[in-house]
């Protein structure tokens, strides 16, 4: 099974179809915490739609990202990306089905060893069957569109924090995924940093919006005014609706 | 650490068979990254000692063996201590002290970092990526560079004869009449073996970093002492299996 992407196709494993019309993420009852009787969380992303969930460090907030790509199951309740519990997957069909999530980790999770270049074409590199310069058009795009050109050659330990979290972004939107979920990824930003990379995380070069869920302890006023919700997790549950 | 270590091989193999025509792509790159540092960085190291190992045994013995009147039985020594198992063992050794060390801090470096979190979530099996390149790399790595030193061994046994006065068409007599087609497939088998025990141990003690970077040197020792115990009991297998 493939999935239209400009110039080819990601490879995609057999079997495994998102369910049409299912919203990209749903958040079921899920116990972010490990206590007994503790609170549940539950959540729907829409397509489309930029939700923050604002957090302590240890409301469980932490655990959000990595459930909704299926790094770590559920310990009850269930997490469906695209209509499909994504942790119940087996291993070789999880890993094709996640390139249907963009996801900036906690830091930015680039590799240490591969240029900001090289870093941002990964997952095109291995996950698509792009020929060679239809890969190199696709980074030389990304890098323009995140303003990675003069830094593109750098180590991620040579570039500066903001430029690092552009480059993690740039790798994250880099198969186009209607979904993108995204880890503190203001810590450390200006105001001004904060205020464009959510804005490229939540639209598509061709200005379609993309879902976008993002954890983060605070949201300065100028992003509060870019999500369409809000959700504040405590002892892992919400504590506040969406606005 | 046995368990352990079997549910590594057999993850690594698993991820063998999933490899797609992109993934190979990019398996082949970090692969001729691997085999430059692995191989090509070290000939010059290798070449060295085996010059330095064959000219003393040789000086050695043919002092020795010529109060005796039994210099024919050079290429005894030439051909089984040498090229046999002296050779074999001293060139895993300097791959695990160069190599070795590089995979193990490199993996738990990927670990602490992130990274194959990272990884995994953009759908690349972290197996194929950074341990299949660096097993292959090990591989073809330390069987060329066994033929290296037993190239560069041959040609300083012969300087080392020669400075006693010995023909170079009797010291190939010698040496051919114990030189077999056994010897070809044995050093094949042993850089095979040594090498695959040497990306094995290296990458699961990497792999296998939890808390933090603390670990990581613990993590090279771990790596380091199980590869030269394993080549060792490898090599003694060898003398017991195909002598």
């Amino acid at each position: 099974m493939t999935q239209p992407a400009a110039g080819g196709t990601i490879v995609l494993g057999k079997g495994v179809a998102p369910v049409p019309g299912a919203p990209p993420l749903v958040y079921r009852d899920v116990a972010l915490l490990e206590r007994p009787g503790g609170r549940r969380f539950s959540l729907v992303v829409e397509e489309g739609a930029v939700i923050a969930v604002v957090g302590e460090e240890h409301s469980g907030v932490g655990w959000i990202g990595r459930l909704a790509l299926g790094l770590v199951p559920p310990p009850s309740g269930s997490v469906e990306a695209f209509g499909v519990p994504i942790a119940r997957l087996p291993y070789s069909e999880l890993l094709v089905f996640r390139r249907r999530l963009g996801y900036l980790p906690l830091g930015d999770g680039l590799l240490q060893n591969l240029s900001l270049k090289d870093n941002v074409a990964l997952p095109l590199r291995f996950a698509t069957d792009h020929r060679l310069r239809e890969v190199e058009d696709r980074v030389a795009q990304l890098i323009e569109d995140f303003r990675l050109r003069a830094i593109a050659a750098l180590r991620p330990a040579q570039a500066t924090e903001e430029d690092r979290r552009r480059a993690a972004m740039a790798r994250a939107v880099a198969l186009r995924p209607k979904i993108v979920v995204l880890e503190r990824p203001f810590d450390g930003l200006s105001n001004r940093a904060a205020t464009a990379l959510l804005d490229k995380a939540s639209r598509d070069e061709d200005g379609t919006r993309r879902a976008v869920l993002l954890t983060t302890r605070e949201l300065a006023p100028s992003l509060r005014a870019m999500v369409t919700g809000v959700v504040r997790v405590a002892e892992g549950g919400v504590v506040e609706d969406p606005k | 650490m046995l368990g352990g270590l079997a549910r590594f091989v057999s993850r690594t193999a698993r991820a063998a068979t999933r490899l797609t025509r992109a993934g190979r792509w990019v398996m082949l790159r970090v692969l001729i990254n691997q085999i430059r540092f692995t191989a090509l960085q070290a000939m010059g190291l290798v070449a060295f000692l085996a010059a330095i190992l064959a000219f003393l045994v040789i000086s050695q013995s043919i002092h020795q063996l010529g109060r005796f009147g039994a210099v024919n039985n050079l290429g005894t020594i030439m051909v089984v201590a040498v090229i046999r198992e002296l050779g074999p063992l001293l060139t895993a050794l300097i791959v695990v002290s160069r190599s070795g060390t590089a995979i193990a801090a490199e993996m738990a470096t990927n670990r602490v970092m992130g990274e194959v979190t990272a990884l995994e979530a953009m759908g690349i099996d972290p197996y194929i990526y950074l341990v299949l390149p660096r097993m292959l790399g090990a591989i073809i790595s330390v069987a060329t560079l066994m033929v290296v030193f037993d190239a560069v061994a041959l040609a300083s046994g012969y300087v080392a004869a020669a400075t006693s006065g010995m023909s170079y068409n009797r010291f190939m007599v010698i040496v051919l009449r114990t030189l077999s087609a056994k010897d070809v497939w044995l050093t094949l088998a042993k850089g095979i073996f040594f090498g695959s025990a040497v990306a094995t141990f290296c990458s699961y003690h990497g792999l296998a970093v939890k808390a933090g970077p603390t670990e990581i040197p613990q993590a090279v020792t771990r790596g380091v002492v199980s590869s030269i115990v394993a080549i060792f009991i490898l090599s003694a297998l060898f003398v017991a299996v195909a002598t």
